[in-house]
């Protein structure tokens, strides 16, 4: 497989993370600006694990996805008592808080004479354990889309549990949840905490495959991307954000002729989608309709 | 002087009102009643112009307004006391009684400084208030206050919107001798109500409206108070 | 304790910038329960228009003044009517949403008419700093605090004392009613986004001429200051909106002082964070404010 396809196609596997994570705060009713800090936690905790202080890249993933998702959990607690904008507003102000705090986080080893490690805005180089245990561009890209696939078919299941229930009735109307005896507060820090972990993977995943890292990667514009992947691919189905990702790094980078004004033709694109789809191709509603068509194409079928 | 003929008006599929007719004559009080969800509120929204209605005609005078917007119902004189009063709640009792004279603005500012002074006048509660915040005025208060706010449109028929709605018994009857007042002093008022006692008491005709119908039309007395009654608020019971 | 009081002079100038900005997303907000986040870019636009002037006909100040503005109110109209307009009956998150995206074309397009790092745009004023006993006045902070404030008056004048105040403030406390009264609603919307935007294009414009550059970050840092400045203030309260504008030039001006520049923007953030966990409402607000309701209310 050519190698641009296998480096573009990889890319919408690392961002699909960032995706879904902002997905889940989206059924939950939320909309966060600020996932790209988990992601961000993900990606430079499982380097430092991996080039400075020699872990596998297993291990590395999982330290860094659960440190995301302790720190997610923490402000998901913070959080609690915001709603809408004031939620959103506050995850912006945190996401640039821990980018900020990547400006002025230096920590670095001495290994085989050189020195290794997060250094501020100067970045982070060398996270090189990708080549140097001989994976090709190829099994990287097979292992993202495993562990994807993995997490994808988790979230169907989440949609048929009562779990997934729970938190798409969070995002209808809170209020009408507590009156059902739910509890809040824990699903709510629990949707926060996995959105935390999924992000912190991706994170993880887009460490090791561009082996650099500085903190301006890590910036609003990637946050908001991934809520936008989530709102124009829509919110009836964990499909919908990997829709919004494909359509943008996979569909708009495909078409040269646009080279250079991609953002242009996407901001537009996704404009005017709004004004006639606002809650994204595949919404609820949609998704229902087309879960109806099936099962009755099936029965005929019998 | 406002006819409406034939109307019908919908919500995406359902019809919330299936040939509604009536008539509110000149310088009478003409009362609707019915009881909730019978589409009084959307009979009101259509005729001030929110909701369009699929067939049917509204008429003031000799001008069909079935096709106009918001802004241009109110320009040829038909002014809305919305349920629930809906003041501006921040703005002061004085600002809210000007956005009611709002597409007079600029054309007779002493026109309009005449018809505030009227307003305190008439309701001297208002007149004390005149500098607070809206919010901050009780429930009955806050009545006089939409129902002065829509007059200073100087309309030439008056709509309310269930003025009883929240209010304790002694502003209700306070509200309702200020409509009794408003149509000796000439007012049209048409006038729709859950609280079938306070509007027959002051109607000079009345219909009733039952899943979008009219099933009666006649004076008070026509009908047994207490079945008019218990229509207006239960509906006529199906056998 | 002198250079305490000094940052406070200083960070009272900047802050009456971000107070303009603040202002003005505020105003959408209490017009159109919804955020503008393509308010940025487009001023951004709007001073790009003006260093084009500059940089290739000599324009003078004031001309780069005018033009920064009318670009700013031209690319505005561009926002309104594509996300605003166009999404009224939608859920105000796809306004939002929609917003962000033209950001990012707004972006694109800046980046691509003007390719460079930075351009160089005029100073406000030649004037030597003032000196009033051990403090320093410099001059052009000094000017954009005067322009800004008289700023403010104007806007304070519009919206109470003229009709077409009375009805902006009438929508923003209740569109239903106000359209009672024969407002039009879909017009007042537009006006009052083309007055924000002009009110973001002297704002853009004070900053810049007092920075003497533009770059291709400046859409992104105003919404930034402009969004902090009004969460710190209290959402949808325009005293709140001055003052957090104000808090915020005086904290960041602090922070860069005793604690350096990479501290700067941190504090700003981090101030913003506490704010919102501890007191929601901002400043000025309630501590628990009701009005987020509105936010999520289906328009």
């Amino acid at each position: 497989m050519d190698d641009y396809v296998v480096s573009v196609l990889s890319n919408i596997g690392m961002i699909s993370f960032l995706a879904l994570s902002a997905y889940l705060l989206l059924l939950t009713g939320e909309i966060s600006f600020g996932q790209q800090a988990f992601f961000a936690i993900g990606a430079y905790l499982s380097a430092i694990a991996t080039a400075m202080w020699g872990w596998p890249l297993w291990s590395a993933l999982l330290l860094a996805a659960a440190a995301a998702a302790a720190a997610a959990t923490v402000i998901g607690i913070l959080t609690l008592r915001l709603r809408g904008l004031y939620f959103s507003i506050a995850t912006l102000a945190f996401a640039e808080m821990v980018r900020l705090l990547f400006v002025i986080f230096h920590y670095q080893v001495v290994i085989d004479g050189e020195p290794v490690g997060p250094d501020g805005a100067e970045g982070f180089r060398d996270i090189r354990w990708v080549f140097e245990n001989n994976v090709s561009a190829a099994e990287y890209m097979v292992i993202i889309y495993v562990v994807l696939f993995i997490v994808v078919a988790l979230f169907f299941r989440l949609e048929r549990s009562r779990l997934g229930s729970i938190f798409r009735m969070l995002g209808e109307d809170t209020l009408l949840a507590e009156m059902q005896g739910l509890n809040v507060i824990r699903f709510k820090v629990l949707a926060s905490g996995i959105a935390g972990f999924i992000a912190g993977i991706g994170g993880a995943f887009y460490a090791h495959f561009t082996t650099y890292l500085e903190p301006q990667i890590f910036n609003v514009m990637l946050g908001v991307h991934g809520l936008l992947y989530g709102l124009i691919g829509g919110l009836g189905t964990a499909l919908g954000p990997l829709i919004g990702v494909g359509l943008d790094i996979g569909f708009l980078e495909a078409i040269r002729a646009i080279q250079g004004y991609r953002m242009i033709v996407f901001g537009g694109l996704v404009a005017v989608l709004l004004i006639f789809m606002p809650r994204g191709i595949l919404d609820e509603e949609r998704v229902h309709w087309i879960r109806m068509t099936w099962r009755r194409w099936r029965n005929a079928a019998r | 002087m406002l006819t409406i003929d034939n109307v019908v008006t919908s919500y995406g599929m359902i019809k919330a009102l299936k040939g509604v007719s009536l008539t509110a004559a000149s310088g009478k009080v003409t009362c609707l009643l019915g009881p909730n969800g019978a589409g009084k509120t959307t009979l009101m929204f259509t005729i001030a112009g929110i909701l369009k209605t699929q067939t049917g005609t509204i008429t003031l005078d000799d001008t069909d307004l079935t096709r106009y917007s918001p802004v241009k119902i109110v320009e040829h004189g038909i002014s809305l006391v919305p349920e629930n009063r809906l003041v501006f709640p921040m703005m002061t009792v004085r600002e809210n009684l000007e956005t009611g004279a709002y597409l007079r603005v600029g054309k007779d500012r002493k026109a309009i400084a005449d018809d505030l002074e009227r307003m305190f006048a008439r309701f001297p509660r208002l007149g004390e208030r005149s500098d607070q915040p809206a919010g901050t005025l009780s429930g009955g208060e806050q009545q006089m206050l939409a129902i002065g706010r829509a007059l200073m449109a100087r309309p030439r028929i008056l709509l309310m919107d269930e003025p009883s709605l929240g209010l304790a018994p002694l502003s209700v009857e306070e509200i309702f001798r200020i409509v009794e007042e408003l149509n000796q002093a000439g007012v049209t008022i048409f006038l729709v109500e859950q609280n079938a006692r306070m509007a027959l008491r002051v109607a000079d005709h009345f219909y009733l409206l039952e899943q979008g119908r009219v099933t009666f039309s006649g004076s008070p007395g026509a009908l047994e108070e207490e079945e008019v009654i218990q229509r207006a608020y239960l509906g006529t019971r199906r056998e | 304790m002198i250079d305490f009081i000094q940052n406070c002079i200083d960070g009272v100038m900047i802050g009456s910038g971000y107070a303009l900005l603040a202002i003005g997303f505020t105003i959408v907000f209490g017009v159109l329960r919804r955020l503008n986040l393509a308010y940025g870019p487009s001023i951004m636009l709007g001073a790009f228009v003006g260093t084009l002037l500059y940089v290739q006909f000599q324009a003078q100040i004031l001309t780069v003044a005018i033009a920064t503005v009318i670009g700013a109110v031209v690319v505005g109209m561009y926002v309104e009517r594509l996300c605003f307009w166009a999404i009224r009956r939608g859920a105000a998150i796809a306004s939002m949403v929609s917003s962000f995206a033209i950001w990012m074309q707004l972006e694109e397009v800046a980046a691509i008419i003007l390719p460079e790092r930075t351009y160089p745009f005029p100073a406000l004023t030649e004037m030597a700093p003032l000196e009033i006993g051990p403090f320093f006045l410099r001059s052009e902070p000094l000017v954009m605090f005067v322009v800004a404030v008289a700023l403010m008056a104007v806007v304070h004048t519009v919206l109470y004392r003229t009709r077409f105040g009375l009805a902006v403030r009438a929508v923003s406390e209740n569109p239903s009613a106000a359209r009672f009264m024969g407002i039009h609603i879909d017009a007042v919307m537009f006006w009052a986004f083309a007055l924000v935007s002009a009110i973001g294009g002297v704002a853009g414009f004070l900053i810049l001429a007092t920075d003497q550059q533009v770059t291709p970050y400046f859409g992104l840092w105003v919404t930034f200051k402009g969004l902090i400045a009004m969460m710190l203030g209290g959402m949808g309260s325009l005293p709140g909106a001055i003052l957090g504008g104000l808090v915020l030039g005086v904290v960041e001006t602090q922070s860069l002082w005793y604690l350096g520049a990479d501290y700067r923007d941190l504090s700003a953030y981090f101030l913003l964070f506490l704010i919102l966990i501890v007191r929601p409402g901002g400043i000025m607000g309630q501590a628990l404010p009701e009005q987020e309701r509105a936010a999520d209310r289906r328009v």
